[in-house]
């Protein structure tokens, strides 16, 4: 890439973000003129675009199947019932509306993907959120950044941990016994914000509604077939990997699409046409454009040079470069999508901790495994900003965007700004606590 | 008019201008380096922070050595003019760091080509610059006379090459215990020798021989060695995955060597296109552009590599060779021809 195209592409990509973040025009379009310019301007060429789709051809194919999948679930009416229990379970208040929403959104996205756990979950949040009478704007926010937060829990429960943690080698175990803590804290201190963030919905009490006799299923063939793909898709979610021949997660979406539309036109329920119209089209087309976007900012090959400058600012201090890291990474990831981002940081961090002689040059070869202990709290930092920066803004994130989408389908549309005055504080505080966890573990590697 | 409202009014024609200019701003042809380095205007090549014969800067700050003149050989042929290189100097540790993330476009910092480095760090070695081999330098006076005497003896290396692993390998090999002292650039491990701080000194022999020169007492205080150990073939490193670019670099190396075969020198190289016996050779100077094109530069590519430095040997004698403080060998840095190892395919 010439120097011009570099400054072109972030002039591109700043001006997209400004006219999302003023709300100029439809972000689906403001990302769509982007691209079209990065095409215009010779930045994005045909290897680009296969490189761009091999990154988004995963998280869109997580998206797809999940949308298929709750919709055609939305066909049963299971999302009535679940509802109808939460709704029960929350007591008529808003405090344990607000955590039980974590606790079952968090357990669900340690394991399963993030952006297809909060589709399927939105439908029930929604239905209890309207039960209660309350906007369910708020909720569908921090259902998201809890889904992404919740991500830090397990090694397998976001692509940001997943990418660290086998570039270093780290197994599932080793992830559990040295990260898992910091994202469980990262995600409890939410709780005492929400009567700070989200005063009124913490201090509601409602009546609840009189509990109705509960519906027999209406097609209970469709019902049980549509349960079972949804069991086959979280059944292969956890298990598709290890499988003789692997089934990764995007495959596995796919899968349980494939088959949520073969039951609908099998029990003629409903024409498949209905299902594939009723798919937030504008959600994938936006999401397609910025990974588009990012490949381009990745491209310019800005963030990798950052690795000699990592040495020139903090020589051996890798406690000030983890948390500089933390800082700048979660940055970084409120703008862009979070996997191209860390990616390109772990070749940064590879290339600085190189530079300082803490591990020989091999180590930015693909295959090096033998870290330093007190080398990994940087990786780990790299880990806390990379899945808690995208919490930041609704651009930050693929659940982010798809909560966007799915309010914006219920007539709630969300701007950015309203997702950056719950978005930032949550993540400044998560940061916080990540920070603080990390000098931890300095302090225990010693 | 609110501020929203102004700004969409303005963001219609603004995205016309921006869509109008696509069709005025050049495309980036050919690979991505050779296209950033034509568009900056200059080569940035990663050099040693000061290698007596390879790469150094005077006091007036320009940089001459063997590596020096191979990237200015690089910028005659891709940019047209050898002066617009700019040098970056950096420690071993740092310079595939520099390389990975593009800091540089060509590392020449007297780098060996080892199966390691092509496999795991993903690059590309153009060919050999310069065959060398590590040595062992001691004192003189009181020194030790072999390896063998090296038994017991602190050792002192430079951190982020080749020679710490290759100093673990040889004593294992040869049952020697020694200490290596590790230390963090060529120059400070010279000074660490030199002040007594270790007995000897493991190095490429031609780095021990630059140190030697500016050796306190003066050069004749201290000996290499005759011991050989692993070889150090240095090689131009670039990036993997841009063929364009490790093509033009490759065969600027071969066309040095080539004009050396064939007698091809700076002072003759302008003559030599139009009266070089082989009709090969003249096209590769200039008579045919069809080099050129495929190269994604100009039909003088060659010619201007060569007239800018010399050929091979000019560059050798000239840096490392009879014309120079170092004074060494060519040993197999001859052409084949002449029983060395320098070998460049047919330039045809």
């Amino acid at each position: 890439m010439t120097d011009v195209q570099i400054y072109m592409t972030m002039v591109v990509f700043g001006a997209v973000i400004l006219a999302i973040a003023f709300d100029l025009i439809d972000m689906a379009v403001a990302a769509l003129l982007g691209v079209s310019m990065l095409f215009g301007f010779n930045i994005l060429a045909e290897e680009d675009v296969i490189a761009a789709v091999k990154t988004a051809g995963g998280p869109l194919a997580l998206l797809f199947g999940g949308m298929v999948v709750a919709r055609t679930l939305a066909g049963t009416g299971i999302f009535d019932r679940i509802g109808t229990v939460y709704l029960r379970a929350t007591k008529g208040s808003g405090k344990r509306f607000l955590l039980l929403l974590i606790a079952l959104v968090a357990p669900l996205c340690a394991f399963l993907p993030n952006a297809t756990t909060v589709i399927l979950l939105a439908p029930i949040i929604i239905r209890v959120a309207v039960a209660l009478d309350i906007d369910f704007v708020g909720p569908m926010v921090l259902t998201a950044i809890v889904s992404n937060s919740a991500g830090l829990l397990t090694l397998v429960g976001d692509p940001a941990t997943f990418l660290v943690g086998s570039s270093i080698g780290m197994t599932f175990g080793q992830y559990l016994r040295r990260v898992s803590l910091g994202g469980l804290l990262s995600l409890l201190v939410l709780i005492p914000l929400l009567p700070l963030l989200m005063p009124d919905l913490w201090r509601l009490r409602r009546p609840l509604p009189p509990r109705e006799s509960e519906k027999p299923f209406q097609r209970p063939w469709f019902a049980l077939l549509a349960l079972t793909v949804l069991a086959i898709m979280v059944g292969l979610f956890l298990v598709g990997e290890d499988l003789p021949i692997p089934i990764g997660p995007p495959a596995v979406a796919i899968i349980a699409a494939s088959l949520a539309l073969l039951v609908i036109y099998s029990v003629r329920f409903e024409p498949v046409d209905n299902v594939l119209r009723d798919i937030d089209w504008k959600t994938l087309v936006f999401l397609s454009c910025i990974f588009f976007l990012v490949q381009a900012i990745t491209k310019t090959g800005l963030l990798q040079n950052f690795s000699l400058k990592l040495y020139e600012w903090f020589g051996t201090e890798f406690t000030l470069a983890a948390l500089s890291l933390i800082a700048g990474i979660a940055l970084l990831s409120s703008l862009l999508a979070n996997i191209p981002v860390v990616a390109a940081s772990i070749v940064m961090v590879k290339g600085y901790l190189v530079a300082v002689e803490a591990v020989p040059e091999l180590a930015l070869g693909a295959h090096f495994t033998d870290w330093p202990a007190a080398t990994l709290p940087v990786f780990i930092a790299m880990m806390f900003g990379g899945t808690l920066g995208g919490n930041a803004t609704l651009i930050g994130a693929a659940a982010n965007i798809v909560s966007v989408g799915i309010c914006a389908q219920n007539g709630k549309p969300i701007t950015f700004v309203r997702w950056l005055r719950y978005g930032l504080p949550f993540t400044g505080c998560q940061l916080a606590v990540s920070a603080l966890y990390v000098l931890a573990l300095f302090h225990f590697s010693r | 008019m609110g501020i929203v409202a102004a700004c969409r009014k303005i963001l219609i024609p603004t995205v016309i201008a921006l869509f109008v200019l696509t069709c005025v701003v050049p495309p980036a042809t050919a690979g991505d380096t050779l296209a950033q380095v034509k568009s900056r205007g200059t080569l940035r090549c990663g050099v040693s922070e000061g290698i007596a014969g390879f790469s150094t800067k005077d006091a007036s700050g320009r940089w001459s050595g063997l590596n020096v003149d191979f990237c200015r050989a690089v910028a005659a042929a891709a940019l047209g003019d050898a002066e617009k290189v700019t040098f970056v100097p950096l420690k071993a540790s740092e310079r595939f760091p520099a390389l990975k993330a593009g800091v540089v476009d060509l590392l020449l910092r007297n780098t060996t080509w080892t199966l390691g480095r092509e496999a795991s760090l993903k690059v590309e070695f153009a060919g050999v610059l310069f065959y060398d081999r590590e040595a062992f330098m001691v004192a003189k006076t009181g020194g030790a006379r072999s390896i063998a005497e090296l038994n017991g003896a602190t050792i002192c290396v430079e951190k982020g090459t080749t020679h710490v692993q290759n100093l673990a390998d040889y004593s294992v090999a040869q049952g020697l215990s020694v200490t290596p002292l590790i230390i963090d650039s060529a120059t400070e491990v010279a000074n660490a020798f030199f002040a007594g701080r270790c007995k000897a000194y493991m190095s490429d022999a031609s780095q021990l021989a630059a140190a030697r020169l500016r050796a306190p007492g003066g050069p004749q205080a201290f000996v290499i060695l005759p011991d050989r150990l692993s070889k150090q073939p240095f090689a131009p490193v670039m990036r993997r995955g841009d063929d364009d670019w490790v093509t033009l670099v490759r065969w600027v190396l071969f066309a040095l060597i080539a004009a050396e075969e064939n007698g091809i020198t700076r002072d003759n190289v302008r003559a030599m296109r139009e009266s070089a016996r082989n009709p090969a050779m003249r096209r590769a100077l200039g008579e045919s552009t069809e080099f050129g094109r495929a190269l994604a530069t100009d039909p003088d590519w060659a010619l201007r590599a060569v007239q800018s430095v010399g050929n091979y040997g000019e560059m050798f004698e000239r840096n490392l060779g009879i014309h120079s403080p170092l004074n060494l060998e060519r040993g197999l840095n001859r052409l084949w021809t002449q029983g060395g190892l320098m070998y460049a395919p047919p330039v045809r």
